[in-house]
């Protein structure tokens, strides 16, 4: 009897074993509870102080000669620029505690991980100034004898680069090509062929159709047309059909510009492949630089000649121009106190709809703020056991996109390492919030618990890894609410957009990448080297 | 009981008779595999197992009522424990150490199992035939299944199966017929519901085996090294599993073959002495990866050599190579020497971070069969590499095999040339490897080939090395693209190339 028990007990062991072993298959149930991590970012409370306006009155009174409202990538350019034309005597303010704007970046254990922008495409030949910063850090290393730039092969992005998770398999690069009909590859190409052509297509008034910075395009009615439709329609217009493609389209849009290509001009949306035309000699044509920590990297390079003159945590709540000067009030959050700058001249480096809500007493702010949209954005850092790749698939890339997701994907935050360590690795994931409004995307994000981001971010993610979510230790997420300025229809070549840059009586100056409509570091940059050199020629 | 139970009892017996066998072939085959020398492993289990079927027909005389029931409660039990057999070997080998205990229990139980079920068939069957009749009737069957095992194991079940799941579909056909019997008779059977209840789990839990056995053999390691594992170890960055055969030891990185120690001589003569012979009193070196010692081994011969810096990423080995008694042996203790210093530590990063300068840099990673291998092969770490190589030093690159993968390795020694070296190419022939490569490299403009080496070599001559740098044409030099890290183009190269050979 004791040993038929015995035998029995066995028996059923197994089988109970066998049972677990395919429910627990079946089930998720509630596999999220291991995974740590925080909702970080975005100043939103401090930066509401500003509707509230109930500020001490200034403790401390500061005379400068250039105060720079703003640490992103335009503060930072024109500050840099400032700096080495011979004006020491100047003060970078920023709201947050990090400079860079959205070119910010965290670390972790495993690894440095962007918060925001995180790569930089080959520059485009005639952009001097962007070249010249690239040789002064070292990312441009030298001229070869056919002069091209020699590119740092560290910061260079490494092979392999993008995959795109398309109908259960992974295939090489992020453009649909696995399992495409002929007809819709036949399509692909006429729009690349035609993309290519638009690329080095010149107008009448001998700029080229689509130039980086934006500004230097050329002004041909031919190419303003295109601003007035968005970029869907224009591939309707040409009778794209293609799903796959049309999929591709709207991806590109929403990685630039964080909005759908239903609402993105079609001069914003062409000029994001027919826009960049750097070459290299030690790399090829589309070749990005990166790095683990982003664009946070160029901030700070950016930043190294005048490091001591920044300061974080500030609010500028008021900037009043003066007869002889530009009063600019900031409230210090760390301390409650507030100072008043007395500025000869005050860059105002930060988007439009915090410039004019700071700027007292000058005109046009309504209508500024109206046509200015920007886009929320999700960005979360993943950190987690490196995926395993099945034999004969593609391994872990830069990029790696899901066709057909409301995500642009993942970046491999440690692609660039130069370490073999095979162990765990941080997957920086990206998720532009185009489903409703940006206001009701932005009202919406604000109320979601880190939880819920963690059932989005690991739900998506088993689609291509399944298994996945067991294997992650860490989820920390960014909420941007104004991430990047919306190129949408009729924004680029609007009256209000190309106005709203201009000086205010040669003491108050702006540079915003919301000012050339599209949120890329070439425009940041090029915007804080024009604000410069019009303090310089003021 | 009716003709329809003797008939289904007597093809039972087919099937028992069957089983049996192939768990004793499994057993036998295995043994032989795992452990070497088939004659002793085959004799010592038919030896075990038909002793232990004569336990099993003397313990048959203690079960006196429900003998139908016993004899498919003990089929059920054989389906288990026959079925499961290979499986638990397979898995168990590398990790315990009394495996030749476990292997004579497991046969053992098997057989004692299998002897019970012949006398219980003989006595429930007693009434139904004259004894004559009797024993002729189930003995036939007996030898027919036997004669049918011995020849569908070795012609199409372990060919087409393997060995694993050949056990499992066995166990799978015992326990049906169980069912099958139980089913039928159950009137007549007191525990009728538990048994078929038992049967079903069984074939469920044997048929998950069935189903996953390709996963089960890729845990047990022992299946795909095809020898007997004498240490395996999983550290953060690799698996590293030694074997042992009669005459050779093996070590594999990732299932990858890393030398013999019966011609590795070969590979580390060919590694070492061309560069340090022709270096001029060389007396800093530094090796990367070649945690096992045996670079270092060679190395350690030239009186002149001062430091020996040992940049291995992982721990694990230069332990394992420094503690062992027969690695120890192998390498000739070179990881204790008094003049070596062993960093454990990324190369490509402790590379970077370097300043001053090496006699003599030994490269020898594993093949760039990957993209995080592939970049200690690009251009940039060979420009770190010749940024600090002594004026009239020479580092020497292993680069994978010129006449499997003859893109890859020319395209290493391009990418040599192109980070501001000179490459001189030789091959030579390892048995274990096939014919491998190295790459020279070195910053003077002129390479004179040493006419003598240090003695003690076993392989390496003047004469000997100038026909290591002959390329003949299958093997000659062809264009290639330059290997850097942004286009990993090796890596491409060598996945082709060596494609139809894994």
């Amino acid at each position: 009897m004791q040993r038929r028990e015995f035998v029995r007990n066995v028996l059923l062991g197994g089988a109970s074993l066998f049972v677990v072993r395919n429910l627990e298959a079946c089930m998720p149930g509630d596999s999220f509870a291991h995974i740590q991590g925080s909702i970080r970012g975005g100043n939103s409370k401090t930066s509401h102080l500003l509707r509230e306006g109930k500020f001490p009155p200034a403790s401390k009174f500061v005379d400068v000669e250039c105060l720079i409202v703003g640490g992103g990538i335009s503060g930072l350019s024109a500050a840099r620029k400032l700096v080495q034309a011979g004006i020491t005597d100047i003060i970078v303010l920023d709201l947050e505690d990090h400079i860079g704007g959205n070119s910010h970046g965290g670390k972790n254990e495993v690894s440095a991980y962007p918060w925001g922008a995180h790569y930089l495409p080959l520059v485009n030949p005639g952009q001097e100034e962007l070249i010249s910063f690239l040789k002064e850090i070292g990312v441009i290393r030298s001229v070869a004898e056919n002069g091209l730039p020699v590119y740092n092969e560290y910061y260079l992005c490494q092979d392999p680069e993008e995959r795109l998770f398309l109908r259960g398999q992974w295939q090489e690069g992020i453009i649909p090509s696995f399992g495409l009909p002929d007809s819709h590859q036949a399509e692909v190409k006429r729009f690349l062929d035609t993309m290519q052509q638009l690329r080095y297509k010149m107008g009448k008034d001998g700029k080229e159709a689509f130039a980086i910075p934006a500004a230097e395009s050329s002004q041909d009615a031919e190419f303003r047309e295109l601003d007035k439709i968005s970029m869907k329609e224009y591939m309707m217009r040409e009778k794209y059909a293609s799903p796959e493609l049309m999929w591709y389209i709207n991806y590109c849009c929403r990685d630039d510009f964080g909005t759908p290509a239903d609402e993105t001009s079609a001069w914003a949306g062409i000029h994001y492949f027919a826009g960049r035309k750097g070459v290299a000699a030690n790399a090829e044509m589309n070749s990005v630089l990166t790095w683990p920590e982003g664009n946070k990297f160029l901030a700070e390079k950016l930043a190294a000649e005048f490091s001591d003159k920044i300061q974080t945590g500030q609010l500028i709540f008021n900037v009043r121009l003066n007869a002889d000067f530009v009063e600019a009030q900031s409230y210090d959050v760390q301390s409650a106190s507030v100072v008043c700058y007395r500025a000869k001249k005050v860059v105002l480096a930060v988007p439009q709809f915090v410039a004019r809500r700071i700027l007292n007493n000058t005109s046009s702010g309504k209508e500024i703020m109206d046509a200015f949209h920007y886009a929320p954005w999700m960005v979360a850092n993943v950190t987690v056991k490196k995926p395993e790749t099945r034999s004969g698939q593609i391994e872990l890339c830069w990029d790696n996109v899901f066709y057909n997701s409301e995500s642009l994907g993942y970046v491999n935050a440690c692609h660039q390492h130069l370490s073999s360590h095979p162990g765990m690795v941080v997957l920086t994931y990206y998720l532009p919030l185009t489903k409703g409004s940006p206001f009701e995307e932005r009202t919406n994000a604000l109320k979601q618990t880190h939880r819920s981001w963690v059932e989005v971010i690991v739900k998506d993610l088993e689609q291509a890894h399944p298994g996945i979510g067991k294997e992650i230790t860490t989820i920390d997420v960014w909420l941007w609410g104004h991430a990047m300025i919306r190129p949408e229809k009729n924004f680029m070549f609007s009256q209000v957009r190309q106005e709203a840059g201009k000086p205010i009586e040669g003491k108050i100056f702006f540079a915003h990448s919301d000012l050339s409509g599209m949120s890329i570091f070439e425009e940041a940059f090029s915007q804080g080297i024009r604000a410069a050199k019009e303090i310089l020629e003021a | 009981m009716q003709r329809s139970l003797t008939f289904l009892l007597l093809v039972s017996v087919l099937v028992v008779a069957t089983c049996g066998l192939i768990y004793e072939l499994a057993a036998g085959t295995l043994a032989s595999y795992l452990l070497g020398d088939s004659i002793t492993q085959f004799s010592t289990i038919i030896g075990v197992y038909l002793f232990a079927m004569g336990i099993g027909s003397w313990l048959s005389k203690f079960f006196e009522r429900n003998l139908l029931a016993w004899f498919i409660q003990i089929e059920i039990m054989v389906g288990v424990v026959g079925g499961c057999s290979s499986a638990i070997l397979f898995l168990l080998f590398p990790h315990i150490e009394f495996f030749r205990l476990l292997l004579y229990l497991l046969i053992f139980i098997t057989g004692a199992l299998v002897g019970l079920e012949i006398p219980l068939l003989l006595r429930i069957l007693k009434s139904k035939f004259e004894f004559k009749d009797l024993v002729s009737k189930v003995f036939t069957f007996d030898y027919i299944g036997a004669l049918l095992a011995s020849v569908v194991f070795p012609l199409v079940l372990v060919p087409f199966l393997g060995l694993v799941r050949t056990s499992f579909l066995f166990g799978i056909l015992n326990v049906a017929v169980a069912y099958i019997l139980c089913h039928r008779f159950r009137e007549e059977i007191p525990w009728a519901n538990y048994l078929k209840g038992s049967a079903l789990t069984v074939m469920l839990l044997l048929a998950g085996g069935f189903a996953w056995a390709d996963e089960i053999m890729t845990i047990s390691e022992t299946a795909t090294y095809n020898e007997r594992v004498v240490y395996s170890v999983s550290s953060s960055y690799q698996r590293i599993v030694l074997t042992k055969n009669n005459h050779e030891l093996r070590l594999y990185l990732n299932g990858n073959l890393q030398f013999s120690s019966q011609d590795e001589y070969r590979y580390h003569e060919a590694l070492v002495h061309p560069a340090m012979q022709s270096i001029h009193n060389p007396s800093r070196v530094l090796i990367l990866g070649g945690g096992d010692g045996l670079a270092l081994r060679e190395i350690l011969k030239y009186p002149s050599v001062d430091s020996v810096t040992l940049v291995d990423l992982d721990p694990e080995m230069t332990h394992l190579f420094s503690t062992n008694e027969t690695l120890r042996s192998l390498n000739h203790n070179s990881l204790h020497s008094s003049r070596l210093k062993i960093v454990n530590a990324d190369a490509f990063e402790w590379l970077r971070s370097q300043r001053g300068f090496y006699d003599f840099i030994c490269v020898d990673f594993p093949d760039p069969g990957n993209y995080s291998v592939g970049k200690l092969y690009t251009l940039s770490f060979y420009k770190e590499l010749a940024r600090v190589l002594a004026p009239e030093g020479k580092t020497v690159i292993q680069s994978t095999s010129p006449l499997i993968a003859p893109k890859s390795y020319w395209c290493v020694y391009h990418t040599v040339e192109k980070a501001g070296m000179n490459a001189v190419p030789y091959h030579t022939y390892v048995p274990s490897f096939g014919e491998w490569g190295f790459i020279l490299g070195m910053k003077e403009t002129h390479f004179s080939p040493p006419d003598t080496f240090i003695s003690g070599l076993n392989y390496l001559s003047g004469p000997t090395f100038l026909s290591m740098m002959e390329f003949p044409h299958d093997m000659s030099e062809r264009p290639t693209e330059i290997n850097k890290l942004n286009n990993q183009i090796l890596v491409h190269y060598f996945e082709d190339e060596w494609a139809g050979y894994q």
